[in-house]
């Protein structure tokens, strides 16, 4: 092997390199005459426009076979995941902690409620969707054209001392906060029984004093389920459980967790900390 | 490497002097090497006149005497300067050294720049205070357990052959008989000094260097420092100015076969002859074996193409708008990505289950990479005795009835036998047997006759095995002859007689049989026995005589003469006192019986390999340190040089023209001894190699052997050398590929070698050649099949930075892929059975029958990688779409779907989805692509089992280890999917069935336009089409 193992210059190596870009000896430009790379390139264009024609073909035939009101599977989606509102994150983790006194500390929070909660005002629910209160059959009611379905009305007015009507600060400036539990669409998905999901919050550690839900019971009404889907009911708003923090201790951290209380809702995965359950910190400072 | 660098090239000269000294000198010619070194070797630089001086000087030179030895005391202070008299062993590499070398191959190479370049994205994530994903983590250390683990496994492999060769090193201490004070001791050999005054005797080994006092008929066998397979018989006088031919000089581990010797040792341990030719092996270089440089080639290849990616996409990132750093970490991602992982335990493994079978075969290999190496090799340079011959004088030939007869010289004799009926034979019988001084040591009534141990000459042992052979129990025949007297060969009469009584009572007369150099019997005969009748010895008869000496001895034959005669009774009465001082008994006017001829015959099995190594497109070439007529006789017998091949020689004596006028050209073959060798430049012995395509060296030094390696390896050839002789080990070390011999062979052979024949069958080089061949196949396909993979692992990573989709393939289950499923099929492949006759091919030229060459790479990677790739995305969207994403939905959806803090994702559905159920979602993709992969590379495994037959012609179960490994693969794929725990640990989710079907008309795809492409490349040999698509 003495021949390979000779070192090559590096003028050498430039020279094998600039000749292998082009030997003027026999017309070859990297290795292949150009009306070579004329063929082999045509192949390669021949071969890839198959091929994405054969994936273009198994798309549109995987669209095709899908049906546009329910997802076929459903396998993650075994609960619904639970968030709120105010949603800011700190380390990972929600968290609500203003001066109670300073109105800069929550003032960015009031504004993203209210636009949180502007799809909620009674004239808007009014116009998209249907009041369900006091009515037995609300499938019935729900039932449109076709696969179409309406929703059940959610106002702020069932928010009751958290609407925006009652306080325009959501009790910020008065130190009583109010959070908002929103339960994920999920389609299909239907508490088991017919019993009433209800919100349950607690301090991991502590006292949090009294708390008010709304609506009363901080239940989620039946009438919101099933979800049908974004092509079957556009119009759907989640409902919500606005929860009110009457009387905190001030200047100490809560670590709060809302658990929907159910049947049919999972709360205790480890591996997701918001299936079925949301929890956050708390602070108001004075 | 740091090895080329080191580059040394050593030569010993060994030329005679103007005052006719004789130089051995070790030069090392050295480029800007250690003055420390180039001193030490300077003083190696010395000569040998001890067996010119007297012996009075030779006394006052060492200080001894050569009646009573050295003083004891004096010995014990030479003991001390000097050091012990043994060989060094070369130095053998630390361990620590060999066990680093295995991990700095060429692709551990790769792998370790991969592992560093992870740690760099690494910090680069940790640095931007991305915490979450320790992935680039994950992918160093496995690199870099990968190196290591297949390290140890390399090494261990290496470490277990070593063991088996150590195991066949004498152990025993070698004894020797010294004279000190006046006094015999016997010590152990190493304990010897120069000086001392040792005895030797038949059996025994020359315990160093000695300059010869007394002899009493002592004769040496010199075959493993000289390759001469005749006895050397060593006397006090002074008869060459060359050590290496003078007789009284006896070397350092040559064997005394017979008589007895004293002499004073002249030099000890490394400072010997065979010290110094075996220090020259060590000074030769380490050549890279084919397979690193191969390997080295391409790992070239993926390296460029990694670049030129990651390149690509580091630039398509920065245009897309990613930040300078990210876009950073993307290219150092998609570099790592194409590392194959799974490559470099492949190739180890391949490699060791060929090292397996080799040692199942008998060829125990040093170096795991030089198995392959056998299959590439181009040319064969064989030392004759031991490797091609059976190193035992062999009755070979036998004239009586004026007619040649041969006799079987194969090692079992299983050959055929020539016509015993002759009167003329049973007279000549009665002669061979009854005049031979050799006997059978005793005990050994189990041991088939060749194998059995003689006492006596080389040349005595053969006739008694022989007469053994044919007439039968010679002890006993023998003794029904009682021997009357006897007169033992000496140089001067060239002959030995003895005389018996016949073993029928009746008959009273004596019978004086004699044996000797044929032309000395002939002179004393007067009639010559022609079919049990005694004619008269006229011209006519001495002509044939002639002509039949004349042919025997051109097949490189030792010839001897028999001859016999009844003593009349009258003057020769029973008890007769023959006196064999005076001879007073007739010694001429006898009955010529016939002659026979000896040699060192070639062992059964070589002419065959010789043959298949030719058919294989492998050239032999005979090089050895025999006289050239018995090297031409032997080269013919094996084939070396083939039937009607002729050297210029035979051309100008059957044209009756001188040598000068024949056309060198129309010679096949070529005989060129060492003194002609020394005239010749590089140049010429390379026009000369070039010229003849059958070689015999003959009459070469080590260091010929050495420039006869070196300038085929000139020719671009890649040389494998076999030998056993301490001579052979310079050659051994520079061949790329050294194969010596594991029961004859010498340490110092053994040590320089990469190969070993237990067995010393040069038979097993074959199957070396073949495995070898087998395996630069298999490896192809494996390596093939391993690339392939790499583009559906990298594609996704390449669609996630550009489309932004959701990551298909995660980095932990591209290990799983690498390292755990699809190992077993990549292995696999190395048990595929050739596609053809690859016995009947040429060797492949290392300059353009690469490993891996661009086609392959590029078939694998842009074709049916790109198939793969397909598939795993095609799988990839339809899970998505049924669970609730659609592929339009997906792309540009990866900020926030991987954005922790948004727990209500919606889908295309309208449904909401946490952050975990959207990263179980990525997990069931990952799952999903990886089972696509793992289908696709099923067909992949298959399509790689030939590379020009149709599968179904190479037979689709045949490798049933494949089909094992596809089965492997298959559970090896469900555990991971279906074992539970294994979404959080490995991150692989439990699928729906329907989602193995998605990828399956792809991998139905990659087979049959695999077979359509095999089908292009059988049905249009060179054409475009092959050009292009076959690898």
């Amino acid at each position: 092997m003495a021949t390979f193992n000779e070192k090559k210059t590096c003028s050498q190596r430039m020279e094998n390199f600039s000749r292998f870009v082009w030997n003027p000896d026999t017309g070859e430009l990297m290795g292949r005459t150009l009306e070579m790379w004329v063929y082999i390139s045509l192949y390669y264009a021949a071969f890839y426009c198959v091929m994405i024609g054969l994936f273009a073909l198994s798309i549109f035939s995987l669209m095709k076979s899908l049906d546009p009101y329910h997802p076929d599977y459903q396998d993650r989606l075994k609960s619904p995941g639970v968030t709120m509102r105010p949603n800011i994150y700190v380390d990972d983790e929600f968290q609500v902690i203003y001066n109670m006194n300073k109105n800069s500390t929550y003032n960015q929070t009031i504004t993203s409620l209210s636009q949180f909660l502007s799809v909620y005002k009674v004239k808007t629910q009014q116009e998209m969707n249907k009041d369900c209160n006091n009515v037995t059959d609300v499938a019935s009611l729900l039932t449109g054209q076709q696969h179409t379905k309406y929703a059940c009305q959610f106002t702020t007015a069932m928010l009751g001392n958290c609407s925006h009507e009652f306080d325009s600060t959501f009790g910020y400036a008065s130190g009583q906060p109010c959070v908002f539990i929103k339960i994920n669409r999920i389609i299909n998905f239907v508490p088991k029984n017919d019993s009433v999901p209800f919100v349950n919050c607690t301090a991991k550690k502590g006292d949090l004093g009294p708390l008010e839900y709304f609506p009363p019971g901080g239940f989620f009404g039946l009438q919101y389920f099933p979800y049908y889907g974004k092509k079957a009911q556009p119009n759907y708003t989640n409902p919500l459980v606005a929860v009110k923090f009457l009387n905190i201790t001030k200047n100490t951290e809560h670590n709060v967790e809302c658990i929907i209380e159910g049947k049919g809702f999972i709360t205790d995965n480890l591996h997701d900390p918001y299936e079925g359950k949301v929890s956050f910190r708390l602070k108001v400072e004075n | 490497m740091g090895k080329k660098d080191n580059y040394e090239l050593y030569s010993v000269e060994m030329e005679k002097g103007e005052d006719g000294d004789m130089d051995v000198q070790i030069k090392k010619k050295s480029k800007g090497g250690k003055k420390k070194e180039k001193l030490e070797h300077m003083k190696k630089e010395m000569d040998i006149n001890d067996h010119e001086i007297t012996i009075e000087e030779l006394e006052l030179k060492y200080q001894t005497n050569v009646t009573r030895g050295l003083k004891s005391d004096y010995a014990a202070d030479v003991l001390i300067r000097d050091g012990p008299n043994e060989l060094k062993p070369p130095k053998g590499t630390p361990e620590y050294v060999k066990f680093a070398r295995q991990l700095a191959g060429g692709l551990q190479c790769l792998m370790w720049v991969a592992a560093v370049i992870c740690l760099i994205a690494f910090g680069i994530q940790m640095s931007e205070g991305d915490l979450t994903s320790a992935d680039n983590l994950y992918l160093a250390v496995t690199l870099i357990m990968v190196v290591v683990v297949t390290g140890c496994f390399g090494y261990y492999q290496e470490f277990k052959s070593t063991n088996i060769i150590a195991s066949f090193k004498n152990l025993v201490p070698q004894q020797a008989t010294v004279l000190r004070d006046g006094e015999k001791f016997q010590i152990n050999a190493n304990q010897l000094v120069v000086g001392d005054l040792v005895e030797i005797k038949g059996g025994d080994r020359v315990p160093a260097d000695i300059r010869i006092i007394t002899a009493q008929g002592c004769k040496v066998d010199n075959s493993s420092l000289t390759g001469e397979s005749e006895p050397q018989t060593r006397s006090p006088e002074y008869t060459h100015e060359s050590p290496m031919e003078t007789r009284n000089i006896a070397f350092f581990s040559t064997m005394c076969l017979e008589g007895a010797a004293t002499g004073i040792i002249i030099n000890t341990g490394d400072r010997t002859i065979i010290g110094r030719i075996a220090s020259l092996a060590s000074g030769v270089g380490n050549e890279k074996t084919p397979i690193a440089i191969e390997i080295e080639h391409f790992v070239d290849i993926i390296a460029g193409l990694a670049i030129f990616f990651g390149a690509t996409f580091f630039v398509v990132a920065m245009v897309i708008g990613y930040p300078f750093l990210r876009a950073m970490v993307f290219f150092m991602a998609i570099v790592v990505a194409y590392v194959p992982e799974g490559l470099l335990a492949t190739v180890t493994v391949c490699l060791s289950l060929t090292a397996k079978r080799l040692a199942r075969k008998n060829c125990v290999v040093k170096n795991l990479e030089a198995v392959e190496t056998l299959g590439s090799t181009s040319v064969i340079c064989s030392d004759k005795t031991g490797t091609l011959t059976q190193n035992r004088m062999t009755v070979s030939h036998l004239w009586f009835d004026n007619h040649i007869h041969s006799a079987d010289t194969t090692e079992d004799q299983s050959g055929q036998s020539f016509d015993q009926t002759s009167d003329t034979w049973r007279a000549l019988s009665k002669v061979v047997s009854l005049c031979n001084r050799a006997a059978f040591k005793g005990g050994q009534d189990g041991v088939p006759i060749p194998k059995r141990i003689v006492i006596g000459d080389a040349s005595e042992t053969a006739l008694l095995k022989f007469s053994e052979l044919t007439v039968g129990n010679v002890t006993e025949y023998r003794e029904r002859f009682r021997k009357a007297a006897e007169v033992p060969f000496n140089s001067t009469n060239k002959f030995q007689l003895s005389i018996h009584e016949l073993p029928d009572p009746l008959d009273l007369r004596y019978l004086l049989v004699m044996k000797g150099a044929p032309e000395r019997i002939l002179e004393r005969c007067s009639s010559i026995m022609i079919k049990g009748q005694e004619l008269p010895l006229d011209e006519q008869w001495k002509e044939a005589f002639q002509t039949a000496y004349m042919d025997l001895g051109g097949l490189g034959e030792r010839v001897l003469g028999f001859c016999h005669l009844y003593l009349n009774e009258k003057e020769f009465p029973r008890g007769f006192s023959f006196n064999t001082e005076d001879m007073n008994f007739p010694t001429s006017g006898l009955s010529f019986a016939g002659l026979i001829s000896m040699i060192d015959p070639p062992r059964a099995t070589v002419p065959d390999a010789v043959m298949k190594c030719r058919t294989a497109g492998i050239r032999v070439i005979m090089v050895t340190g025999d006289h050239p007529i018995t090297a031409k006789a032997i080269a013919a017998s094996v084939g070396i040089i083939s039937e009607g091949s002729e050297t210029v020689e035979d051309i100008a004596a059957r044209l009756r023209i001188p040598v000068e006028q024949v056309n060198r050209r129309d010679a096949r073959a070529c005989v060129i001894n060492g003194g002609q060798l020394k005239d010749m430049s590089s140049e010429e012995l390379v026009d000369c190699l070039k010229m003849h395509p059958e070689m015999v060296f003959a009459r070469t030094s080590p260091q010929q052997k050495l420039i006869i390696v070196e300038s085929c390896q000139k020719l671009g050839a890649i040389v494998a050398v076999t030998g056993d002789g301490v001579n052979d080990s310079p050659a051994l070390k520079k061949a790329d590929i050294g194969v010596a011999m594991g029961i004859a062979g010498s340490d110092a052979a053994k040590n320089a070698a990469d190969m070993i024949l237990l067995d010393d069958n040069f038979a097993s080089i074959v199957t070396g050649v073949e495995q070898g061949r087998l395996i630069f196949d298999n490896l192809k396909k494996s390596i093939a099949y391993t690339l392939t993979k790499n583009i559906p692992e990298l594609a996704p990573y390449l669609i996630y930075i550009t489309a932004s989709v959701p990551l298909p393939l995660g980095c932990i289950t591209i290990l799983f892929i690498e390292l755990a499923t699809d190992i077993f099929p990549s292995v696999s492949l190395a048990y595929e059975k050739a596609e053809s006759d690859i016995m009947h091919l040429k060797p492949r030229n290392p300059r353009r029958d690469r490993l891996v060459n661009e086609s392959l790479a590029v078939y694998s990677y842009f074709q049916i990688g790109v198939i793969q790739s397909f598939a795993g995305f095609a799988d990839y969207f339809t899970v998505m779409a049924q669970e609730g994403w659609f592929p339009e939905y997906c792309l540009g959806l990866r900020a926030q779907w991987e954005d922790q803090h948004l727990q209500d994702l919606q889908d295309s559905y309208g449904q909401e989805w946490t952050f975990s159920q959207r990263l179980y979602q990525q997990y069931t993709c990952y799952t999903v692509f990886f089972i696509s992969i793992e289908v696709c590379q099923i067909s992949d495994v298959l399509i790689r089992k030939t590379r020009r037959l149709s599968t179904f012609q190479q037979g689709f179960f045949r490798n049933k280890v494949l089909v094992i490994a596809i089965v492997f693969q298959l559970c090896l794929g469900c555990f991971l999917c279906y074992c539970p725990g294994m979404p959080n640990i490995f991150n692989f989710m439990p699928l729906r069935f329907q989602w193995w079907l998605v990828p399956l008309p792809y991998g139905i795809l990659i087979f049959v336009y695999d077979e359509i492409r095999k089908l292009g490349v059988r049905r249009h040999p060179g054409s475009w089409w092959d050009k292009e698509l076959y690898y």
